[in-house]
């Protein structure tokens, strides 16, 4: 079924529109999730926050702003982070590297592992996505833990951006237009 | 802020994160609302970053759904909940609540009271405005009517105007029309409302006998109650006839219909 009709029939609370809705994205945002608490028991709680809150908060999305699937993510990484601050009163201190000790250097977990496209990249791209993406570092966070410099890393992100966007089929002409924009204005 | 700057400074990813401050998060909306070429780049990025999710998804196990669903079976009905949870908290001073909940409805009340009101104000003055044009319009048309209605007593009651009837032969039993003469003031009217009606490519003409020679007076449409026609020294009679549309210079005396002497 048509994506705007189920947002539509959830708005007006359909909960078979919720449910549908959540068979196509909650794999997704269970990915992003996990990956980002690294606990299979808390990252399920989670998830059925996000759709409660999806279902309690489904007006304030708002169509014209973005897609379903973008405000859903949102909702489910500041979700996930505030669970993890309120968790580990480590993780609310400044030093990065408690923060990096924490979530960085435990034993990697089997689902941690990246598939598709993503893998096509160089390292340090893949990971780039991962922290900004999959573990929800903001930038002055993941260029500490990757150890380069800010604007390094921005660059890196810029240049992760650029590759994805090569990978996935539809976007080679809206590329050049990009760049075009970044090199003239 | 603009297209480059936000570009430039990976803000469309950050907002894509949610990781810009209110300010900021402001600015690239309405840069994003008005750039339809952002706005473009922003929807590719956000399939992109789409399409990586799906392609990393991991599913949950199946009693997340159920625990999901039974959540949403138990808080089906809110408003029960939340009249729980106030009676739950003890900390509340119960009149101070009452006191404030009183208030509150004569509030709503009073509020709701004076809104009606206004509703209906504002509806009467409606009323009242619709009722007034609608009054001017009427006094309009019996204005115009009554013009009409003295024009016609006027000429009427003229001592000089003489009624001509005019009634129908064999060809048209049940024509009727009446021709106001006045010779003093040089004038004919006639009303020509009992005259049967025509098809589009026919028209009533009348005519004057001068010495045997007809001349036309003019057209005589049906749709008037009255009409000027012209004035003829001399005439004899008056004579209607059935004409192609527009009028000829001569009359189809065949379809002469009705005729009176003067």
């Amino acid at each position: 079924m048509d994506e705007n009709l189920q947002i539509e029939r959830l708005r007006e609370g359909d909960k078979n529109a919720l449910y549908s809705l959540y068979d196509r994205y909650s794999g997704a945002l269970f990915g992003v999730v996990l990956r980002m608490c690294r606990d299979r028991g808390m990252a399920e709680d989670l998830l059925q926050e996000i759709f409660l809150t999806i279902w309690e908060k489904i007006d304030q999305f708002d169509p014209s702003k973005g897609k379903f699937y973008t405000w859903a993510y949102r909702i489910a990484r500041n979700k996930t982070l505030n669970a993890l601050r309120k968790s580990d009163p480590l993780i609310q201190t400044e030093d990065m590297r408690v923060y990096k000790d924490i979530r960085e250097e435990e034993t990697t977990q089997d689902f941690e592992a990246l598939n598709g496209v993503v893998m096509k990249l160089e390292d340090h791209h893949q990971k780039v996505i991962e922290l900004v993406y999959f573990k929800g570092y903001t930038h002055r966070e993941a260029h500490k833990i990757m150890g380069v410099p800010l604007g390094t890393f921005k660059s890196y992100v810029r240049q992760a951006l650029i590759q994805l966007r090569e990978k996935y089929p539809t976007a080679f002409t809206l590329l050049l237009l990009c760049l075009d924009v970044i090199e003239h204005g | 802020m603009d297209r480059k700057t936000i570009l430039e400074q990976g803000l469309l990813l950050a907002y894509l994160l949610d990781e810009l401050d209110g300010n900021q998060r402001e600015q690239v909306e309405q840069v994003l609302a008005e750039d339809p070429v952002l706005r473009e780049e922003f929807t590719r990025l956000e399939a992109d970053f789409e399409n990586l999710a799906m392609e990393n998804a991991i599913a949950p196990p199946a009693s997340v759904r159920k625990r999901l669903e039974t959540k949403l079976e138990t808080t089906e009905q809110p408003s029960q909940e939340g009249i729980r949870s106030l009676k739950g908290t003890k900390t509340y001073d119960r009149t101070r609540l009452l006191v404030a909940a009183s208030m509150a409805a004569l509030f709503a009340l009073s509020t709701f009271w004076l809104y009606t009101r206004w509703q209906e104000a504002e509806e009467n003055i409606r009323l009242a405005r619709e009722e007034q044009q609608q009054l001017k319009e009427t006094l309009e048309i019996l204005s115009g009517e009554m013009r009409e209605v003295q024009q016609l007593n006027a000429m009427l009651n003229d001592g000089d105007m003489i009624p001509v009837l005019l009634k129908g032969n064999r060809l048209s039993p049940e024509a009727r029309a009446v021709a106001y003469v006045n010779h003093k003031t040089r004038s004919v009217m006639v009303n020509p409302k009992a005259l049967p009606p025509l098809s589009e490519n026919e028209t009533y003409q009348m005519w004057a006998d001068v010495d045997g020679e007809m001349i036309s007076m003019g057209l005589v449409p049906t749709d008037q109650e009255l009409v000027a026609l012209a004035y003829i020294d001399r005439a004899e009679s008056l004579n209607i006839t059935i004409e192609p549309k527009g009028g000829s210079d001569h009359p189809t005396v065949e379809r002469l219909i009705s005729n009176a002497y003067l």
